[in-house]
């Protein structure tokens, strides 16, 4: 078996918020193509990953290597360029829909009608084709996250970061929506780190599970693996909410 | 979206059209001269006459700024005027004897009047000027002050010290601190006694309910000097140009459109010049 | 009564008859306030971006001097910077005085507290992740920028028409610094303050209608832009 370089690899950092340490990582790393889901009973160091591996928040120390280069401080939108990040809140621009998906590529200087064009494929890939010239304001709660993640999908980033995206809509929506970005993620080889909360709907969809309590990674493995056999009460808490998966 | 193209391309752009406009404002101008003068003169409009006149005569090109003659003398005190068309002797006496002006020739005179309500509750109606006063302090009646250090308000003063009265601070005596035009306003609102030169009272008089009661009074001559600033303590003066508006108002040409300035319209003239007599034969 | 229909009856006259003197004056005001607003905007909306999403100690002294200068008084304003600009004050050489320049700079100064304390609470005013997920986009500083002011461009209108509307109707700085001087730097407030201290009331009132006309259809124009970008 071939070791390939990781896609994404931190070494030594460390997170304060508040003058507290929320995260403290001597070393991670993403595969490409790998998705990777993040739980862990505190959200600030979960959000705390997310934000310090897209160069968002200050850093103690440590650093960030992309496809083998580390990222410095002038190479940080570039760096941003290669990657997408949805929050729990949609989040979309006061326009319309089809010009919030085709967003990030006039960001990266593509002309409006190439960028529209992206964006509507990428609108249908998501099943919300029909509200491309809807306002973004005026979408249901499980249409717009649909709208954000065709959003971060539109520029074909190499990882994308989610934090806790589907946490705010209902357990129908979400299954769904679930399955479908799960589908995607596989047929673009995106890879992905999702941060849940309390949801497990992300373990049917990733390649390992990272179980992080107080800031630092207590847990790893494949997902079925990590949830046989919990290291504390909040993964066998985990354990008993599983909805049965085909794997 | 915002490229950096784009974002040089506008900087470059904007960068030449500011250069472009400060070049044609700067270097577009012709010589100013700051006037600074009286509001009498402004309100009156003589000055929208000569003014005009001047500028095509000799190319300059005048900031009228009209003031009272007592901010008008601190201007020239600071460097801040050119020149200056006042009317306020002794003042102006004292910036002279200061060295901030170099010459200070007579231009034009007229007269100051007292006028106030037709019912002239301090019966005050064609006694001398000393006396109106005196009348108006003893009735009580409102009597509306410029308080602004103009010529007006000195020569107010100056007939309030004549007769030992001090108005201040009583009540029937409320100053404006606006000029001749605002002041005769009030007057005429409040049915008030004030004094005020002839011409501003004649180019408003249509509008007001006030009545000249009191004028011919000697101590009520009003006289206009036009006075260069010296620029040996304000180099950035504009010395040429003052020079240059001041033989203007002392010239015949000039001193005879004054002469008859507001006779079509008034049927009298506001202004009567005095270029080249001596103070003393003015009928003091 | 009397004296306001004269008053309207000479506005019809003086705008049918383009009466020159009016027409300058008018243009003058429109092109002297236009300017402040828009210096106003270039100088206020960065700076009042800057101030909602940085954080730096005394950043919250200084938005309280931000918001104590939107009610700063026009005439103290003008009466520092004809002090700053007389020929022996720090700013003499520029020959700015009693320009229209000197107009623009006055206004600009009234006008950019406002445009920044009404930018700084529109941006504050967005989602607290809106920011983080425009430059996870990959944004640069200036494409942030560029993206959180369009979301807030709506308060954003409000505030040019507050701007505009302060300085339009400014009277005391734009008399100390412009020096109301024919042909050069009287507009509509400075000309309706001489013509009633000369008498003539009907041109003052006329003058005075004119310029409320003239507010009103600028904001009138900026309202029906604003109303027509309200979320459908």
């Amino acid at each position: 078996m071939s070791k390939k370089p990781p896609l994404l690899q931190v070494e030594g950092m460390q997170i304060r918020r508040g003058g507290v340490q929320v995260l403290d990582l001597p070393g991670f790393s993403i595969a490409s193509e790998e998705k990777v889901a993040v739980i862990g009973p505190n959200g600030a160091s979960k959000s705390s990953l997310l934000l310090g591996l897209a160069c968002l928040i200050r850093r103690e120390c440590g650093a960030i290597i992309f496809q083998g280069k580390e990222v410095t401080a002038r190479e940080e939108t570039a760096f941003r360029r290669q990657i997408a990040m949805v929050f729990q809140e949609p989040l979309l621009f006061d326009t319309t829909v089809l010009d919030n998906v085709a967003e990030g590529l006039r960001i990266r200087g593509h002309g409006r009608r190439e960028a529209r064009e992206t964006a509507m494929k990428c609108l249908e890939l998501f099943k919300v084709g029909q509200l491309a010239s809807r306002s973004a304001h005026k979408l249901s709660g499980g249409e717009a996250q649909r709208v954000s993640l065709a959003r971060a999908f539109a520029v074909k980033p190499k990882l994308i970061l989610m934090d806790e995206p589907f946490s705010s809509l209902d357990l129908p929506t979400r299954i769904v929506l679930t399955e479908d970005l799960g589908r995607i993620l596989h047929e673009s080889g995106t890879a992905a780190l999702i941060a849940t909360h309390d949801r497990i709907e992300a373990l049917r969809v990733v390649d390992r599970l990272v179980v992080m309590d107080g800031g630092v990674i207590v847990q790893e493995g494949k997902p079925h693996e990590v949830i046989a056999n919990p290291v504390n009460s909040f993964v066998a808490a985990f354990k008993r909410t599983t909805v049965p998966t085909a794997n | 979206m915002i490229t950096k193209q784009m974002l040089t391309r506008f900087t470059t752009l904007a960068a030449t059209l500011a250069i472009l406009i400060w070049g044609t404002t700067v270097l577009a101008a012709p010589k100013t001269i700051i006037l600074a003068t009286t509001t009498s003169t402004q309100d009156s409009g003589l000055l929208d006459v000569l003014v005009p006149l001047f500028e095509k005569e000799s190319g300059f090109v005048v900031k009228t700024i009209s003031v009272g003659s007592g901010q008008a003398m601190k201007m020239g005190e600071k460097g801040e005027a050119d020149v200056l068309l006042v009317h306020s002797p002794d003042a102006e006496k004292k910036f002279m004897t200061a060295g901030f002006g170099t010459t200070r020739r007579l231009v034009m005179h007229n007269d100051f009047i007292v006028v106030g309500p037709a019912s002239d509750p301090a019966k005050v109606k064609g006694v001398s000027a000393t006396d109106a006063l005196k009348c108006i302090a003893q009735a009580g009646t409102i009597f509306i002050s410029r308080g602004d250090n103009s010529g007006t308000h000195a020569k107010e003063k100056g007939l309030w010290k004549g007769v030992g009265i001090s108005p201040e601070g009583q009540k029937w005596y409320q100053e404006t601190g606006l000029g001749m035009g605002h002041s005769l306003n009030v007057a005429a609102e409040k049915k008030a006694y004030i004094l005020a030169d002839r011409a501003t009272y004649l180019a408003l008089k249509k509008n007001m309910a006030l009545e000249i009661l009191v004028e011919g009074d000697g101590k009520l001559l009003n006289i206009y000097h036009v006075l260069e600033i010296n620029t040996k303590k304000w180099p950035k003066v504009n010395a040429a140009g003052g020079k240059a508006f001041a033989d203007f108002m002392v010239a015949k040409k000039t001193q005879d459109i004054i002469s008859r300035f507001g006779v079509d319209k008034f049927g009298e003239p506001l202004f009567f010049p005095d270029a080249g007599k001596k103070p003393e034969s003015l009928g003091l | 009564m009397e004296l306001i229909l004269d008053g309207i009856g000479r506005t019809i006259a003086l705008i049918f008859t383009l009466d020159r003197e009016v027409l300058t004056v008018t243009l003058l005001s429109f092109k002297i306030s236009g300017c402040a607003t828009l210096a106003s905007l270039i100088i206020g909306i960065p700076t009042g971006v800057f101030l909602a999403l940085s954080d730096f100690p005394g950043r919250r002294l200084i938005v309280s001097v931000v918001n104590t200068g939107m009610g700063l008084p026009p005439v103290v304003v003008g009466l520092f910077v004809t002090i700053s600009l007389w020929r022996n004050g720090p700013l003499g050489l520029l020959e700015m005085l009693y320009t229209p320049s000197a107009m623009i700079l006055a206004q600009s100064v009234i006008a950019a507290p406002i445009v920044t304390g009404i930018t700084i609470a529109a941006i504050q005013n967005l989602p607290s992740n809106l920011k983080l997920q425009v430059r996870a986009m990959g944004a640069t500083k200036l494409q942030t920028i560029w993206i959180l002011v369009r979301e807030s461009r709506l308060p954003l209108l409000a505030a040019v028409m507050a701007g505009f509307g302060g300085v339009i109707s400014e009277v005391g700085a734009s008399i100390m610094v412009g020096g109301n001087i024919k042909g050069q730097t009287r507009v509509l407030t400075t000309a309706t303050v001489m013509e009633t201290g000369k008498g003539n009331f009907e041109t003052a009132i006329a003058l005075s209608l004119i310029l409320l006309l003239l507010a009103f259809g600028v904001n009138y124009l900026l309202t029906v832009i604003q109303q027509r970008e309200r979320p459908r």
